[in-house]
């Protein structure tokens, strides 16, 4: 296949926004995605569409070989933080695996992006989650037994209404996390969940109390194996197949209250600072699919003797260079808005001295009372929420998140300008690539749709950006202690 | 008969609307999916009404209708299912290029189909056999019988029976769309052929070989206008029904938008004339309106996905599978960029401005000045 990218390095392309030295150097970045490029053209394209034409048979079958190639390659443990073994790397570095691996097949590549939304939760617990779950991942994923996790937030009734706090406050809410001694008992279905069949832990959203669920909402790290627990069905999807969407179902699930992810009613902040940091890589994934398309259709134009002259015809030369046109700029899109959440809206968290203490100490002694008694306590967790509210703001988050959703609804629209526009130059009678294209098209249609309608992606440009308007995206420094259903407050 | 009255063709256009909504539309799922029993038994729903022979007289067994009826009847049928509409289509065109000798061997409730080809690069003919091949040639997978359509300045066709030695046809799996009309790849290795109707003689209902391509683009227009009508009348009910933010969706601008969108895309008809006998459409019209639905169903199709949102992506619901039945529209009997370039034709671009002052004019329409039906 041609080869069309990269023609400048990331260097060349971002030179202000990613100086050498600094922590998002970019020497890394250039061998992270010459590797990552590198995988997607050994492992993930080879299978693409042997893996699309079985799951379109069977939704449910699922190549867990391929899982465990990407766990080799670091794919698992990408936004894991460091002190928890991963590679510690954030939306930059999840925008720039997606790319690459969706430029080969975005379903493959939609296990691993769903995998990180499933891990992305926790790292705002901070390091109370280092040395569990996530050390877990990480384990797995060294031992080529990976494990993979999955979020869960849409239900039947509200898809978009709990992507939004306004929405969610009139949102149709049926699930319930109900508040018994030691924890909660969870009920409900969620609906449309990306790896939630393979999934061996969920983060998932519910209310504590359905009648005021955005004040409520709150993040529960769930184990697949709890009783109760049940995969009713996995769907059977128009594309990204090799990624499985299921309904998952909930019936009085017992989760002990050390799996609430910072704190009851944190919910809806942390939905938003989540939906900010995985919208730029959803960017990166449409610019992959676009990408995809260009370079398939390019080398058929170069390479097969049925496209013989179209080069030469000014109407392939000028859709070729829209296409390229449009690649670009969904490109300085989501890296625009992946640095941004990288350097201003979040960047001080992680390099916060505290923060950077409590790395250093090793994980043996962390593990260990007291050290761990105080990491898990309510005071932590408060002072996590303490640190997000001295080197952030609101406002930095609401602007990230407004230029996130830029890059995502952006990027899926080029990603369907693309696909289609390629689809067309080839034709019906083009041979293989057409199967490709088509693949890749109605793969395409889903960033439209996933991480938030684009839609809704642009009324969150419209707040953020053209109104300058700041939305209530932290966790409030001293909670609402809510008395809630079954008892305690 | 050619010369249909408004009340016939209404009536003829409800038959054809039931049939959709009664038979067809509760089957599209499994016929997506490749069943060739319910294609088979579709088949035969539709063969028993006559639709497989809509343009052929009474004498062979046809409705004797005219070629506008024929459009109306694939447009409601395409509301049911775009593949099984697209047989029809291809069926019908088939069957009227063929020569009287030959269509008198052909069986009731058969199954043609016309495959277009391009002339030397794709198809050769020499010595009265056919070599070469066809990828994804919409309707050829399990049909009783092909007419291969070469292009040129002379067009030609070409009848094939099933059955004919050094004749290939190996199931199109990758087909994407319109997959009630199953795609083959055709291979011909020296393949005996009959010459179908050369336009100079047989019955007053025949479809001249050089105007089949036109009967092509202006049937794809009429079915991706039935899709159109599907997705916009699926997406509207579900719009008044589903709840996001505490109201209906559709009182989001969002939402109400795009479905006006879609309205819009509807309201706008292209407009194909077709002579007094009912048997002409005017090619440049057809090219048209082939692009122009087309590109307007893609449109109105992607939007309805939007609409249902995550729902819409899945098999279940059916919209998904409008979205791709209407791509494979724009891609048939050619890419709508290479139906542009066709529009451009020398021989053709001193037609396009009193085409275009018809459909932004005054409303009249002209007789068919090209070639004819």
């Amino acid at each position: 296949m041609t080869s069309i990218t990269p023609e400048r390095s990331l260097r060349e392309r971002f030179p202000r926004l990613l100086p050498h030295g600094e922590r998002l150097d970019v020497g890394e970045l250039e061998r992270l995605r010459s590797r990552t490029r590198c995988f997607a053209e050994d492992h993930v394209r080879p299978r693409a569409l042997e893996i699309d034409r079985r799951t379109g048979e069977d939704p449910s079958w699922f190549d867990w070989d391929l899982v465990r190639a990407g766990g080799e390659q670091g794919m698992l443990g990408l936004l894991i933080p460091e002190p928890a073994g991963g590679a510690g790397g954030l939306a930059t570095q999840a925008a720039i695996v997606m790319e690459e691996l969706c430029a080969a097949c975005p379903g493959i590549a939609l296990i691993f992006g769903a995998h990180a939304l499933g891990v992305a939760p926790l790292l705002l617990g901070g390091p109370s989650q280092w040395d569990g779950v996530l050390a877990e991942l990480v384990q797995s994923e060294r031992t080529a037994k990976p494990l993979l996790m999955a979020c869960a937030i849409t239900e039947p009734e509200a898809g978009t209404d709990v992507e939004d706090p306004d929405l969610l406050r009139r949102a149709r809410i049926t699930s319930h996390a109900r508040r018994v001694p030691g924890g909660f008992r969870l009920s409900g279905t969620k609906r449309f969940i990306s790896n939630g069949s393979v999934a061996r832990w969920i983060t998932l959203l519910m209310p504590t109390d359905p009648r005021h669920p955005a004040e409520t909402w709150t993040c529960f790290l769930l184990d697949t194996r709890s009783e109760g627990f049940a995969v009713a069905r996995v769907e059977h999807k128009m594309g990204q197949r090799a990624c499985p969407a299921a309904e998952l179902t909930f019936d009085e699930v017992f989760v002990p209250d050390e799996r609430v992810v910072s704190r009851e009613g944190d919910g809806a902040a942390a939905t938003t600072i989540v939906l900010a940091c995985s919208r730029p890589p959803v960017g990166a994934i449409a610019t992959g699919v676009a990408r995809g398309a260009y370079e398939r259709v390019l080398g058929w134009l170069e390479e097969d003797r049925a496209a013989k002259g179209l080069l030469e015809r000014q109407h392939v030369q000028l859709a070729l260079a829209s296409m390229e046109e449009e690649i670009h700029l969904a490109r300085q899109l989501y890296m625009d808005a992946a640095t941004e959440l990288d350097h201003t809206a979040l960047g001080g968290v992680t390099s916060n001295p505290a923060v950077r203490a409590i790395a250093h100490v090793p994980a043996g002694v962390r593990r260990r009372a007291p050290m761990h008694g105080w990491l898990a306590s309510d005071r932590a967790r408060d002072a996590t929420i303490a640190l997000l509210h001295r080197t952030t703001s609101e406002r930095a988050v609401t602007r990230s998140l407004a230029l996130s959703s830029m890059a995502k609804a952006h990027g899926g629209d080029v990603a369907m300008l693309v696909t289609g526009a390629a689809l067309e130059l080839v034709g019906l009678r083009a041979g293989p690539v057409r199967a490709e294209l088509e693949k890749l098209w109605r793969d395409a249609k889903l960033t439209q749709i996933y991480e938030g309608t684009n839609q809704l992606n642009r009324l969150e440009v419209y707040r953020g950006l053209c109104r300058s308007e700041t939305i209530s995206c932290l966790p409030p420094l001293h909670p609402i202690r809510r008395k809630t259903e079954g008892g305690r407050s | 008969m050619t010369g249909t009255t408004i009340a016939e063709r209404i009536e003829i256009q409800a038959m054809a609307s039931e049939l959709a909504h009664r038979e067809l539309a509760p089957r599209a799922a499994a016929l997506d999916a490749g069943g060739q029993d319910v294609l088979t038994e579709c088949w035969r729903l539709l063969a028993e009404l006559g639709l497989d022979r809509v343009l052929l007289d009474e004498r062979q067994g046809g409705a004797g209708l005219g070629v506008a009826d024929l459009l109306a009847t694939i447009e409601e049928l395409a509301v049911g299912d775009g593949g099984i509409a697209m047989c029809v289509l291809l069926c019908n065109a088939a069957l009227a290029t063929l020569a009287d000798e030959h269509l008198a061997d052909v069986p009731a409730g058969a199954r043609w189909a016309l495959v277009p080809a391009a002339s030397g690069t794709e198809v050769t003919l020499s010595n009265g056999q056919l070599d070469g091949g066809v990828a994804c040639a919409l309707g050829a997978y399990g049909a009783d019988g092909l007419v291969i359509l070469l292009d040129g300045p002379e067009p030609a066709a070409w009848a094939v029976g099933a059955g004919a030695a050094g004749l290939t046809l190996e199931r199109d799996r990758p087909q994407m769309g319109l997959r009630a009309a199953p795609a083959a790849s055709v291979e011909l290795a020296g393949v005996s052929c009959a010459p179908a109707r050369d336009g100079s003689g047989g019955s007053a209902t025949a479809v001249n070989v050089a105007s089949a391509p036109a009967l092509l683009r202006a049937g794809t227009a009429a079915i991706a206008r039935g899709i159109s009508r599907r997705a916009y009348e699926t997406a509207l009910e579900y719009a008044h029904a589903r709840k996001q933010g505490g109201v209906t969706i559709i009182e989001h601008d969002a939402v109400s938008d795009m479905l006006s969108a879609m309205a819009v895309r509807l309201a706008l008809r292209p407009e194909i004339a077709s002579d007094p006998a009912g048997l002409a459409i005017d090619e440049v019209q057809a090219l048209a309106a082939k692009i122009a639905t087309t590109d307007a169903a893609v449109a109105s199709t992607t939007d309805a996905v939007q609409v249902f949102g995550g729902t819409g992506y899945m098999v279940e619901t059916g919209i998904e599978k409008l979205m791709r039945d209407a791509k494979y529209c724009q891609l048939f009997p050619e890419p709508n960029w290479v139906a542009h370039d066709e529009l451009m034709r020398p021989e053709r671009t001193s037609r396009v401005a009193p085409l275009t002052r018809t459909i932004a004019g005054n409303g009249e329409v002209r007789a068919p000045r090209g070639r004819v039906l």
